[in-house]
């Protein structure tokens, strides 16, 4: 077998191990969620054509390792019918992660497995310049760390002041975490700092008047985001989405930029190091009539 | 009647709110309870209370400490 064939087979999420003839097998998993009948297929796959050992992923994946090459066709067959396809890895849309979001978590904002699954429905596996990681967090406490992602997204609360309400007690400016309000007493005056805001929405939970009440909530992404040996933070970009239309539109908009703009073998922070942030996000608002 | 006080202040969550719904509990049916708390323990206490049906009706403070005046409700 020569190196071509060894890259195809990586592509497809068989990837090759350091112990010749043997491959560690990645499987196709949206959010981290798995079916317990999905979750009885791999195991006695595991056990018919690996070493009954299971990996779990560094991104929520899961890899059966030990599968000698002669087994991978019937072990992808074997899999099929309990709905667990074959991952894939290569300069290509990779696993998307997602906590269990608003429908799970007390503290979630959106649903962020229903967002999972459709970026994964429409970009999973598709090629791209270099590997493209999709993160997505239910809540500002960002459980699935956007900022590591490629394309991060973290459900946010954007909260509005309501002057007539306010009794100038200033508690909402105490217990915001980034100091981004100002109470003036005096003047019954209140000045939220929208860029150091970071959507946690402790001002409206702790207002005691009403005076402080949620304007929206929704989406927020980042982009350009990874980590191995040169880590890099994404930034933050556009306004707040507020639907998960708006959402996915977004990121077709970020992953039609990269294709356009990114060079083989280069991850997205790194395109957007040449290329700036505004150029994406002047990019992105053309295309989608986002604000 | 004098109103209660609740020093919190020396408690860490979730104390701090679990006294506070107790001695909400415990008032009389048209009480009213007065909290001393520390910043850490605002957002939890009051989101608390709000859930719980009551009302905050004044908010001050002194060097550092927040007083609460809880008015019970439901």
């Amino acid at each position: 077998m020569d190196e071509a064939d060894y890259k195809e087979l990586k592509k497809g999420g068989m990837m090759r191990q350091a112990e010749a003839g043997l491959f560690s097998v990645r499987l196709h998993v949206v959010g981290g969620r798995l079916a317990t009948p999905q979750l009885r297929a791999i195991r006695e796959a595991a056990d018919r054509f690996g070493r009954g050992e299971i990996h779990l992923t560094s991104r929520q994946g899961v890899e059966i390792p030990h599968v000698p090459q002669g087994s991978l066709a019937a072990l992808k067959e074997f899999l099929a019918p309990s709905g667990v396809g074959v991952g894939v890895c290569g300069p290509t849309v990779r696993t998307v992660t997602a906590c269990q979001g608003c429908r799970v978590c007390p503290s979630g904002v959106i649903d962020s497995p229903e967002l999972a699954e459709a970026v994964d429905q429409e970009f999973y596996g598709k090629p791209v310049p270099h590997k493209f990681k999709v993160g997505i967090s239910g809540c500002v406490n960002n459980c699935m760390k956007a900022e590591e992602n490629d394309a991060g997204v973290k459900g946010w609360i954007e909260p509005r002041w309501e002057a007539p309400a306010c009794t100038s007690c200033g508690v909402c400016a105490a217990v915001c975490p980034t100091k981004a309000i100002t109470v003036t007493p005096e003047s019954r005056s209140l000045v939220i700092d929208r860029p150091l805001c970071i959507g946690c929405g402790d001002c409206i939970t702790s207002c005691p008047s009403g005076g402080m009440r949620e304007e929206s909530r929704g989406y927020r992404l980042f982009a350009g985001g990874k980590f191995g040996r040169k880590p890099f933070l994404g930034k933050r970009i556009l306004g707040i989405l507020r639907t998960k239309e708006e959402a996915m539109g977004a990121i077709t908009a970020v992953l039609d930029f990269f294709r356009e703009h990114g060079k083989s073998r280069e991850r997205f922070g790194d395109t957007l190091q040449r290329t700036g942030f505004p150029a994406l996000e002047t990019f992105v608002k053309e295309r989608t009539g986002l604000p | 009647m004098t109103t209660p006080l609740l020093d919190i202040t020396g408690d860490v969550c979730p104390m701090t709110f679990v006294k506070v719904k107790m001695a909400l509990q415990q008032a009389p049916r048209v009480g009213t309870l007065t909290v001393r708390l520390k910043v850490e323990a605002l957002k939890n206490v009051i989101s608390v209370v709000k859930t719980e049906g009551h009302l905050v009706t004044n908010v001050s403070r002194e060097e550092g400490i927040f007083l609460l005046e809880v008015r019970k409700g439901g």
